[in-house]
């Protein structure tokens, strides 16, 4: 490994992507939805007379499992297909640095643009909620946050194995976003119908949170900011039941670190054996 | 103008050393055992048709392609860690982020090389280049013409001076004057000890435009994947049967 060229790599690719259309397009919107969710649980808890982030919470978690993994699968995705088809790939390899360097540090960077995504949108509810929330709503906050950065890395690192995978850049981003609507939406319902139909019993449950990156983030926030355990879903539920709240939390941690590892080596792998 | 002496091996040892070379795309062979040694100093003309191999032989050398037989450079295979970073390469056909300056293309790759450009005005004097060569370092890519992209994408691959520069087709999109440019910094960079291997079409125009012959030291044809010539770059001649195409004079490998 070579922590210089990784951190250049990685600076090279932020800088690209905040100067794209997507990054900017995707931090505004987030922002502005997470604005209008922390405002609209803000107005309904004043009605109860009530203060803090708690009923905002899950509005906000179900912002942070679509719009940073959505973001961070796409530009992963375009990262190496694009860098391919306009050549830039091998002026990049012929550089003093690894294969695996260069996957670092292109994951490294685009992890730093969905983080600061992330950081436009969460930072706005925060101070939205200053003078309102209670520390513990403070805390609530920060785990979110901190499950979401986690959820950011997840995403790019299974963007950038499939940009490296892929036979062009179009197949990378179709292949992204069909990808990640299944873990936002179709893996769940396809688990929730199997497991009354076939019975899949805690071992299978418990796998289908595991193959589901998205799930254990958005189960990892749950857990980790306190929002009312109905959030959790049957998935989470049976997870957190089963193992209690600590251990369903380290086992989705090593979920997404699972994710992180393999798709990085399946990236390395890919832009070692293909042709760039 | 033409390097006429060359030390014994054992003082000038080879630089690259290209050793049975073969390539395949499923059932077309691209490389058919190609071999072509360049000591330090020799600039080389990878001359053929389009299709004849030359810019897959480059990619070989560069360590970016698989393929059968051997290729070392000053020793080390250039897929190592070793020989990583000892090749500049400009490919036939590349495109910079159009959102990104030219002082910010130059930091970038000056950084990934190890070359010190701690202040702006370093930039420019990083890249060995004649000076109004390189476009104006504050400009976006986006805003340039093809051939001035073309200018920073060469100065990329001549960032640092590395021992071996493999060009493709680099005057592609180049007009007169940076054409001239281009040559001279070639006639440069093999006074100073590199070396360059540069893949250019086979058509009589460009290359005599160039008045290669006075950067060159050698012409290497290739047709069908195959040296069928290795000699002076004189010995490339036109031929009438083959209207402005080039032909082989004599001095056949």
């Amino acid at each position: 490994m070579n922590p210089s060229a990784v951190f250049a790599v990685a600076g090279w690719e932020l800088r690209l992507a905040v100067r794209g259309r997507l990054v900017m397009g995707t931090a505004v919107t987030f922002t502005v939805v997470c604005v209008l969710a922390t405002l609209l649980g803000l107005r309904s808890v004043s009605d109860l007379g009530l203060a803090g982030v708690g009923p905002g919470t899950g509005a906000l978690i179900n912002l942070a499992i679509l719009f940073p993994p959505l973001m961070g699968m796409m530009l992963g995705a375009n990262s190496l297909s694009s860098a391919r088809e306009r050549s830039l790939l091998p002026l990049m390899l012929v550089q003093p640095l690894s294969r695996l360097d260069h996957v670092c540090g292109v994951v490294l960077g685009l992890v730093g643009a969905v983080w600061l995504t992330i950081g436009f949108g969460f930072g706005a509810s925060a101070i939205l909620l200053a003078h309102v929330a209670g520390t513990a709503d403070v805390s609530g906050l920060l785990a979110i946050v901190g499950s979401a950065l986690g959820v950011g890395l997840v995403s790019v690192a299974v963007g950038v194995a499939i940009s490296a995978l892929a036979g062009s850049r179009l197949q990378a981003l179709g292949l992204s976003m069909g990808l990640w609507f299944l873990f936002a939406f179709a893996i769940d319902l396809i688990l929730a119908g199997l497991a009354a139909a076939v019975h899949l019993g805690p071992v299978g449950l418990f796998v289908g949170v595991l193959l589901n990156p998205l799930e254990a983030g958005r189960i990892l926030m749950v857990l980790a900011s306190g929002a009312d355990a109905l959030t959790l879903g049957p998935f989470g539920s049976y997870l957190n039941n089963t193992l209690g709240t600590t251990a369903a939390a380290l086992a989705v941690c090593a979920s997404m670190a699972a994710w992180t590892v393999l798709s990085l080596l399946v990236a390395w792998a890919g832009i070692t054996r293909r042709e760039p | 103008m033409m390097r006429t002496h060359r030390s014994s091996p054992s003082q000038d040892p080879e630089l690259l050393e290209v050793h049975g070379v073969s390539k395949a795309f499923g059932e077309q062979v691209v490389l058919d055992d190609v071999s072509i040694d360049l000591r330090r100093g020799d600039i080389a003309l990878l001359v053929g048709a389009n299709g004849s191999g030359k810019s897959t032989l480059l990619r070989c050398v560069a360590g970016l392609t698989a393929f059968e037989g051997t290729v070392r450079v000053l020793g080390a295979d250039p897929r190592s860690a070793d020989g990583r970073g000892l090749i500049g390469y400009l490919p036939q056909l590349v495109a910079l982020p159009q959102s990104v300056t030219v002082g910010e293309v130059i930091s970038f790759f000056a950084r990934l090389r190890g070359v010190s450009v701690g202040r702006p005005d370093q930039l420019a004097a990083a890249v060995p280049l004649p000076d109004g060569f390189l476009p104006a370092l504050e400009r976006p890519i986006g805003a340039l013409s093809g051939g001035m992209r073309r200018r920073v994408a060469l100065a990329v691959a001549i960032l640092g001076s590395p021992p071996l520069v493999l060009l493709d087709e680099p005057a592609a999109s180049l007009d007169e004057e940076h054409s001239a440019s281009l040559w001279e910094t070639l006639q440069a960079l093999r006074a100073a000890g590199g070396t360059a291997l540069i893949a250019m079409p086979l058509m009589v125009t460009s290359l005599l435009r160039h008045d290669l012959a006075s950067v060159a030291d050698r012409a290497v044809l290739l047709e069908a994947g195959r040296v069928v010539h290795d000699g002076p770059v004189e010995s490339l001649r036109p031929s009438p049967a083959m209207g402005r195409r080039l032909s082989m004079a004599g001095g056949s490998r």
